[in-house]
């Protein structure tokens, strides 16, 4: 199993121009692992194995990206980038990733941390950590380009808020100290700058999106091209996207500030609660699953008669991909439909946009008049009103008798809707519609209809925005390798080959926490992962040495070694209660032993 | 009881000619004219020379007006039989006459689908008449031909209908109505055999001789010219009597088309049928003595031999008899006493008789009209013709006498019965 899963670890998809990339990394598994994989890919990988090799390494090669862990024996890693940054120049410099499970500690040095390109939390995701070397080294040779042209200025990601201001009016929103990507001067739909393709990897440094200059829904489609933009908020500077922002920014009022300051912080913390599976998907449906996750609201349809179909919805992408893709969520119960509203269509140009007329059925002229007619009881003639009128006297054109007492001698017993324009009558016009797009006339009762609806996250979709793929059926096993963490899979392997050798056994304890959903809406998922961490460290301090407690992504797991699962069972209890003891929320955490004979 | 039956046919055989009228006065006088005038027309029928009509348009242009109420379910079924004719109807005009059913949806659905040139609903219902007044107000016809929801048509009703129209002295002319659900119950075989009697073979008579003066409802030409001249339809039931006798004053003459024929449901209870036949002979009592009564005046304008000679038919064979025949009945028990039974015995055998002869001879000129399946009814039919249906008549000529109940008809709205003359 442990086998089979490595030799498909990240299939060549992509033919990819090699990169010199260097690796800095004191633990010998990690490296080796990370060797064996960026060398599938077609890289060149030097090893260094701690902090004055690697900054040797960085004065002497030319690298493209250098993998630095944080914390590094004899220099760590900040230090080496510090160092680098300083002495290199920009066109030796490779792009610097600093690879830490103490992320915390890392940002604890303010100034320092920013010499790096782009954190990467440990454990690291094997599955995604090629394709992330490549981007950077695409990222770094876009940014070598732009310094060479006088085309758009380049933002250095270290420049937090210094907004490029040439010919624009300074807009207040600026001052309120976000950290915004501008359309179009950091992204529109060829290009993106540095800071915005470091926003697309998912950097949750970025607050928001913010749109300076009037664009079209069909151009802001290009944001779901790249990857985690799409989950940043969209602020309108412009006021012409409506309803598909996020936030108007045209009116900066104290209690706008504030509501986007909560709508910010609101889409931060849903943002480190929608899985790494849906942030960085490429599939338009699984976006939507995730900006309506992240948006916290449903896709709202309105009406909207600058589109010819009439309707929007409160997202920045065109009403047909929102509806084909939602349409198809649907079948997958990811979210459930509520009725809009029902439009008819113009069978010549399927435009919505109709102009409902009453009308007459024989020659389709809207001019018509209502008549109203009169029975005269004694004689029994009606006819319309016109016949009886002389001056201000009601006779009848029958008997000549007048009219003289309304429900005595006579009555209004209907109308006839008279046509001015061919003398047609009707007791009721018909309806239809003239295409305000093509001029087509439709008879009402041939124009097609269609259904419009809103959508909203279904339970299912809530989990699958959380929790990936793996709630979709599609994986069902409890444990599914991939999701393991790459430490943990090498040190599976190591236990894995001794259970081989002299059946040492092992347990892998899962480590599921229940009532996250609850801690989460309670708290906020911030807490939640403060709390996750902590339980995590006293877990590690509660096993014997040596131990493998590891954090993954829905779950963390611990390996024990030279114990079966049915013996770690037995302090689970006590474990958990160790573990959880200076926890301020209670994580519902459970723990699931497996052992070797799972893995087999 | 034996005894007396063979009494009374001893004695009914006894009986010298002389002494048999004395017995039969009543049969003598009101039946024996009534039967023969139908014998002599039979033979007159078979005799007249077939008129050479063919391939003559009457007009150019033909109407057809419905006026129903609360006609949902046979509105459609009664189009699109029109839309089958041989001579399409060149417009359709409905109207719904205040139905509260789902009439006025069903018009709307049958314009849009261009069955029909114009549907007309009105909101509160203002009476046949104000209805089919409306839609003639609406008609460009040459030709209107009036026509009940009910009803359905041969293919080639509306071309022989309007052919008499060549003639350009005809202001009306009445269609051929059977009833077409003969089969339902006893009472609609028995009307069955009626209708066949008094239209198809009764009107042909009275055509011969220019006494057609009912062009029905159910299925009824006209020429729009003449109708506007007299104003439509007037207030009131028996619209069709009505229109017809005032079309005749005005100088135009109303045939009969045998061959335009249309199939018609008649009521399939007796209750139903007693109630229609109250409202008939109430409005024709009222029509020809109220509000046509200068028609008997020698000294009107309107006074004609023509129209003297229908207005004694109906005088003499349906009024007449209707109150003559109780008192004939009395007159017998109390002369006769038990020998009364077997005297009325032997005069309805006599009118058995004779009923079978019509019936035959106006199946023979009524070829169109399939009479075989009725013909083991004609022994009930003239029993329930020759009792229940004269006491029928004589409680509604006595009703409208004394009461004048056909001012208080539920056909008519009352707003109209109120103010109409």
């Amino acid at each position: 199993m442990i086998a089979g899963a490595a030799s498909n670890l990240e299939p060549a998809s992509h033919p990819i121009a090699g990169r010199r990339v260097l690796v800095a990394e004191d633990s010998p598994t990690t490296h080796e692992i990370l060797k064996l994989l960026l060398t599938q890919r077609g890289h060149h990988v030097d090893i260094a194995t701690n902090g004055e090799e690697a900054l040797e390494a960085l004065r002497h090669n030319h690298y493209d990206v250098a993998l630095l862990d944080f914390h590094l024996p004899k220099l760590d890693g900040l230090r080496v980038a510090t160092i680098a940054k300083s002495e290199l120049q920009e066109r030796d410099l490779p792009r610097l990733i600093a690879i830490t499970a103490d992320l915390p500690g890392l940002l604890a040095h303010t100034g320092d941390c920013e010499n790096f390109d782009l954190v990467i939390r440990k454990p690291l995701d094997i599955y995604r950590i090629g394709r992330l070397l490549e981007e950077q080294a695409e990222l770094r040779d876009q940014q070598q380009i732009e310094s060479l042209e006088p085309g758009p200025q380049t933002t250095p990601l270290s420049a937090r808020n210094s907004l490029p201001s040439a010919a624009r009016q300074p807009f207040a929103i600026e001052g309120l100290g976000y950290d915004f990507l501008l359309w179009p001067e950091d992204i529109d739909t060829r290009r993106l700058s540095a800071r915005a393709m470091q926003a697309s990897l998912g950097d949750p440094r970025f607050d928001a999106i913010l749109i300076t200059q009037p664009v079209s829904v069909e151009a802001l489609t290009s944001l779901w091209e790249r990857k985690a933009l799409y989950v940043l908020p969209i602020v309108d500077l412009t006021g012409t996207l409506g309803r598909m922002a996020d936030f108007d920014g045209t009116e900066l009022s104290k209690a706008a500030t504030e509501r986007l300051g909560r709508l910010i912080r609101d889409f931060q913390d849903r943002r480190a609660r929608l899985h790494r599976e849906l942030l960085f998907s490429d599939k338009l449906g699984e976006q939507l699953i995730g900006r309506m996750f992240v948006a916290n609201r449903p896709l709202t349809a309105a009406l909207d008669p600058r589109y010819s179909h009439l309707a929007s919805y409160d997202v920045p992408l065109c009403r047909r991909l929102v509806t084909r893709e939602a349409e198809a969520l649907c079948e997958h119960a990811l979210v459930k439909r509520e009725f809009f509203e029902r439009f008819h269509i113009c069978p010549s140009c399927g435009s919505y946009r109709l102009h409902v007329r009453e009308e007459c059925s024989q020659c389709r002229s809207s001019n018509l008049s209502e008549e109203q007619y009169l029975h005269h009881f004694r004689c029994a003639f009606q006819g319309p009103e016109a016949d009886f009128r002389r001056g201000d006297e009601l006779i009848c054109p029958k008997c000549h008798h007048e009219l003289t007492h309304f429900g005595f001698d006579y009555d209004r017993p209907g109308t006839m809707i008279m046509c001015g324009s061919c003398g047609h009558a009707a007791s009721e016009p018909s309806v239809g519609f003239i295409c305000l797009d093509c001029g087509v006339h439709t008879d009402s009762d041939v124009a097609a209809t269609r259904d419009v609806f809103s959508y909203q996250l279904t339970d299912q979709g809530v989990s699958f925005a959380e929790k990936g793929g793996a709630v979709l059926g599609y994986a069902r096993e409890v444990l599914r390798f991939a999701d393991l963490p790459l430490e943990l899979v090498v040190a599976l392997n190591a236990a894995a080959k001794r259970y081989n050798e002299d059946k040492t056994p092992f347990a892998l304890v899962n480590i599921l926490y229940g009532k996250e959903s609850e801690v989460v809406a309670e708290f906020g998922a911030r807490r939640f992962a403060q709390a996750r961490d902590l339980f995590i460290e006293n877990l590690r301090n509660a096993l014997p040495k040596p131990n493998t407690v590891v954090k993954g992504q829905a779950h963390d797991f611990a390996l024990l070694e030279a114990i079966g699962p049915e013996q770690a069972q037995v302090d689970f209890d006590h474990l958990k209660e160790r573990a959880s003891r200076t926890l301020s929320v209670d994580l519902g955490a459970m723990f699931q032993a497996f052992g070797p004979e799972d893995f087999s | 009881m034996w005894q007396t039956t063979s009494d009374g046919i001893t004695y009914l055989l006894s009986q010298s000619g002389e002494s048999l009228l004395r017995l039969f006065w009543f049969v003598a006088i009101f039946e024996i004219p009534r039967y023969t005038l139908g014998f002599v027309s039979v033979v007159a029928l078979s005799f007249r020379p077939k008129e050479e009509r063919r391939h003559l348009s009457g007009a150019d242009r033909v109407t057809v007006l419905i006026a129903g109420h609360n006609e949902e379910d046979s509105i459609e079924r009664c189009v699109r039989s029109l839309l089958e004719q041989s001579r399409l109807p060149d417009e359709i005009i409905v109207v719904s006459d205040g139905s509260t059913d789902r009439m006025p949806e069903k018009l709307r659905r049958l314009q849009e689908r261009g069955l029909i040139k114009e549907g007309h609903c009105t909101q509160v219902r203002s009476g046949k008449s104000a209805a089919v007044n409306l839609a003639l107000r609406r008609a460009t016809g040459d030709a209107v031909i009036n026509v009940d929801c009910d009803c359905t048509f041969d293919r080639h009703a509306l071309k022989k209908i309007i052919e008499p129209f060549a003639d350009p002295r005809v202001g009306a002319v009445a269609g051929n109505i059977i009833v077409g659900n003969a089969d339902r119950s006893l009472v609609t075989r028995f009307q069955a055999i009626e209708y066949l009697i008094s239209i198809s073979q009764g009107k042909q008579a009275a055509d011969l001789t220019d006494q057609m003066t009912c062009v029905s409802g159910a299925f009824g030409a006209f020429r729009r010219a003449a109708l506007d001249r007299v104003g439509g339809l007037d207030a009131g039931g028996g619209e069709d009597l009505d229109v017809t006798l005032r079309l005749r004053s005005a100088g135009w003459r109303t045939l009969f088309a045998a061959d335009a024929i249309s199939y018609t449901n008649t009521p399939e209870t007796l209750a139903a049928l007693v109630r229609q036949r109250f409202r008939w002979e109430r409005d024709a009592v009222r029509l020809r003595y109220r509000k046509h009564r200068s028609l008997l005046n020698p000294f009107s304008s309107r006074f004609t031999v023509s129209e003297l000679m229908h207005e004694i038919e109906f005088g003499v064979f349906n009024v007449g008899a209707a109150i003559i025949f109780p008192i004939y009945i009395v007159w017998l028990f109390t002369t006769y006493g038990d020998l009364a039974l077997m005297i009325l015995c032997g005069a309805q055998a006599g009118m058995l008789v004779l009923d079978s002869a019509t019936f035959v001879m106006a199946a023979l000129v009524s070829p169109e009209v399939k009479a075989l399946p009725l013909a083991p009814y004609v022994v009930g039919y003239s029993l329930f013709n020759g009792f229940v249906m004269r006491f029928v008549r004589l409680a509604a000529y006595l009703q409208e006498w004394v009461v004048e109940a056909s001012y208080r008809d539920t056909y008519v709205p009352s707003k109209v019965h109120r103010v109409r003359r």
